[in-house]
């Protein structure tokens, strides 16, 4: 009996031991996308689980907020060694991956799909997925921010105008006329700490008043954009500082009008399709920015199991799998052929809001900040903090633009990064 | 002390004064581990240029120039300083009732636990839904027509409003933890004390502030050290309640390592509290220092 178990016990081992030395039948996906408990576990059961149904390779998902996130990658890339081998995230998180080099060029792995003829990438989202020289990423999902609303609140809509072209000036109209029929804010963004406001800040409200993120950041427009921004927040729900995904306060009926992240607006147009209506952000003085979000896939530089990774990006940037990411968290695909299958219910009402934004014709794309490294963090707390002591603290507009310029460019001036786009591509980038 | 004597009783008392070391060797390589290590790391990032390596104070400099700092030390001061003695008075209260053993006290006390098996983001959240617009406190107000309208608990433009809805869910969350150390403090003090303090004719309140609490010096001490170094670690309800409005340090340490990504200002706030907590605990131990014989 005894001798049986030993025998038993070396014979596990014996074949442990061949596993070790085996290409391992798994994928380790890092990500700091598809963070909410009901993303991830859509990841895992439905998104993952058909790849492996297919090709018999399990896949580990990691999903984690943007600071471990990095962590665990630069950890791994200073051992020289690790587990990871694929990362999926912003393209504004890049620059530091392949500073730090953590990831490999893709042009190849590109080349590759490309090849299969299944599948036709969106140019410019390929030309922002190159940097420093190689291909930093293969483009995965897109996203963008606009405006959800209940129709009752359409009502109220300033008379004459059009909420497909609104303008900032409806806005506030709009937020005024709820106000003075109900007696309530109805307004609301996402103040709060996880919030995306900050996005609002830099790639929508600067460059449509002012025509840039960072070059104009004090000037007399911008000076005049947070007159405006102030008399809005006096319409905005006075709990927007703790709202961080908006289709909670839109399905509780506190918000009436909101802005927020495709994802975090679309469980409320799911729940509700025939509630809400998605409309454009408003246009400024210099048109209507918007921010477009691209996520990409690459593999790191230390892949334990490469062939298996290039696998799982076939999978994820494959037509079918686009289509079953949009309707499974509302990430848009990346390809036109994925983009052809029309949408239904919620989706529906979502995928023509963001029509209407990219095609209207004062549209100006905004990209995220590249290039700011290790630092990236810091870029967008400098708008809400700038927010916070002009708005809620009511300090002097002037003097908070001039402190708060000092930081943006001291930020830039350190890691010698060039303006994000719609501003003049000039390095490093400095406030006027 | 007692392993001594019982090693001298045994008669054997060369081989002996190993045994207590290796009794506290696995907790204390746990505390130099886990504990320790960290702490010490914590403060060299906190004062480590990241890419020289060399001493600077630059990352101190950040923290304290920053727009949430000197906001951050308030309200974690304001709100330790409001809820640690509400938490400490209300606890007496409690564990005074429990020991008057009256009918039916078990229950009492395991139902006054019960938010101690609660996590402090799940109580946040709880109390979050009592005080929002469309919250339950605002439904009860209204259906009983105290309100005409939602009142909005949490606005900015009411702070005082936001501070009492943390303190008010950090009592609820962390009486009981004062409430369990106290009632164990009381049951350890004899029965004779107080009998004989009723023998000369001492009222219930005199025994109370001449006999029981003296002798519950040393709970309440642990209790009160226990509470409040929790507190300046408060983060979870506070955020939930009130985003950034209402900074707090332990909540700056986690923006700027989550969303800055600047572990070494991170770490700088984190020595902050450390230092914090190891100057409260200072001053509790001098003031209600036990007196000798008492131990």
């Amino acid at each position: 009996m005894f001798r049986t178990v030993i025998l038993c016990l070396v014979g596990i081992l014996v074949v442990a031991a061949a596993g070790l030395s085996a290409p391992a039948p798994e994928v380790l996906f890092t990500s700091n996308q598809l963070t909410p408990v009901e993303e991830q576990e859509w990841a895992r059961n439905t998104l993952l689980a058909g790849f492996s149904r297919e090709t018999g390779i399990g896949v580990r998902f990691i999903t984690e907020p943007e600071g471990p996130y990095v962590d665990r990658l630069l950890a791994e890339a200073r051992a020289g060694r690790g587990f990871i081998d694929v990362t999926g995230t912003l393209h504004g998180i890049f620059p530091v991956l392949v500073a730090e080099r953590v990831v490999r060029d893709m042009s190849d792995v590109q080349r590759q799909l490309e090849a299969r003829r299944d599948r036709t990438f969106y140019p410019d989202l390929l030309a922002v997925s190159r940097m420093e020289g190689i291909q930093a990423f293969v483009p995965w999902m897109q996203a963008t921010y606009l405006i959800a609303a209940r129709r009752e609140a359409l009502r109220h809509f300033p008379q004459g105008r059009n909420p497909m072209r609104m303008t900032y000036d409806d806005l506030l109209q709009w937020g005024q006329n709820i106000r003075e029929a109900t007696g309530e804010r109805r307004l609301g963004f996402p103040v709060g700490p996880r919030g995306l406001y900050g996005r609002f800040l830099h790639g929508y409200a600067y460059p449509s008043f002012t025509g840039a993120q960072v070059k104009k950041f004090r000037s007399p427009e911008a000076v005049a954009m947070w007159q405006y921004l102030r008399r809005l927040w006096g319409v905005t729900h006075p709990s927007s500082f703790r709202y961080e995904f908006m289709h909670e306060p839109l399905l509780l009926g506190e918000v009436w009008v909101a802005w927020d992240h495709t994802a975090r607006l679309l469980p409320a147009l799911r729940q509700r399709p025939e509630e809400f209506v998605v409309l454009p952000s408003p246009a400024g003085p210099k048109g209507r920015s918007f921010l477009s979000v691209v996520v990409g896939l690459s593999l790191t530089r230390w892949s334990p199991n490469p062939d298996g990774a290039v696998r799982l990006v076939e999978y994820l940037t494959r037509p079918a799998t686009q289509v079953l990411t949009l309707q499974g968290v509302g990430f848009f695909p990346v390809s036109a052929e994925a983009a052809r299958v029309v949408p239904t219910g919620g989706l529906k009402v979502m995928a023509d809001g963001v029509s209407a934004q990219a095609g209207a014709p004062d549209a100006r794309t905004a990209l995220l900040p590249v290039g700011l490294g290790a630092r990236t963090g810091e870029f967008v707390p400098i708008y809400v903090d700038t927010f916070r002591q002009i708005a809620i603290e009511g300090r002097r507009i002037e003097d908070v633009l001039a402190s708060q310029a000092r930081r943006l460019e001291e930020l830039y001036r350190a890691t010698n990064a060039p303006c994000p786009p719609p501003d003049p591509a000039e390095r490093p980038c400095k406030p006027d | 002390m007692d392993l001594a004597d019982g090693g001298h009783q045994q008669g054997k008392p060369r081989s002996e004064p190993t045994t207590p070391y290796l009794l506290v060797l696995p907790s204390a390589a746990y505390l130099v581990l886990f504990v320790f290590y960290p702490m010490v790391q914590a403060v060299l990032l906190s004062v480590t240029e990241p890419r020289t390596g060399t001493f600077t104070l630059e990352h101190l400099r950040r923290m304290v120039t920053d727009l949430h700092f000197w906001p951050a030390l308030r309200y974690t001061v304001l709100i330790t300083a409001l809820a640690v003695p509400i938490q400490a008075a209300l606890a007496l209260a409690m564990a005074l009732l429990i020991n008057t053993r009256f009918p039916g006290h078990p229950y009492f006390l395991y139902v006054c636990a019960i938010p101690l098996a609660v996590s402090d983001l799940a109580a946040g959240l709880i109390w979050l839904s009592l005080f929002t617009e469309r919250g339950y406190l605002n439904a009860i107000l209204l259906r009983v027509g105290l309100l005409s309208s939602p009142f909005n608990f949490l606005s900015y433009e009411s702070p005082g409003w936001l501070v009492g809805a943390i303190v008010a869910t950090e009592v609820w969350r962390a009486t009981a933890i004062v409430m369990v150390v106290l009632v164990a403090g009381l049951q350890l003090i004899p029965r004779d004390y107080a009998e004989t303090a009723a023998v000369f004719g001492a009222s219930a309140w005199r025994t109370l502030w001449h006999v029981t609490l003296p002798l519950l010096r040393s709970s309440l001490q642990t209790a009160l050290i226990i509470r409040t170094v929790l507190a300046f670690q408060l983060f979870a309800t506070v955020v939930t309640l009130s985003g950034r409005l209402v900074p707090v340090l332990a909540g700056e340490t986690y923006f700027w390592y989550s969303l800055y990504r600047n572990p070494h200002v991170a770490s700088a706030y984190a020595t902050l509290v450390l230092l914090l907590s190891a100057a409260v605990t200072w001053v509790y131990l001098r003031t209600l220092r036990t007196p000798e014989e008492a131990a």
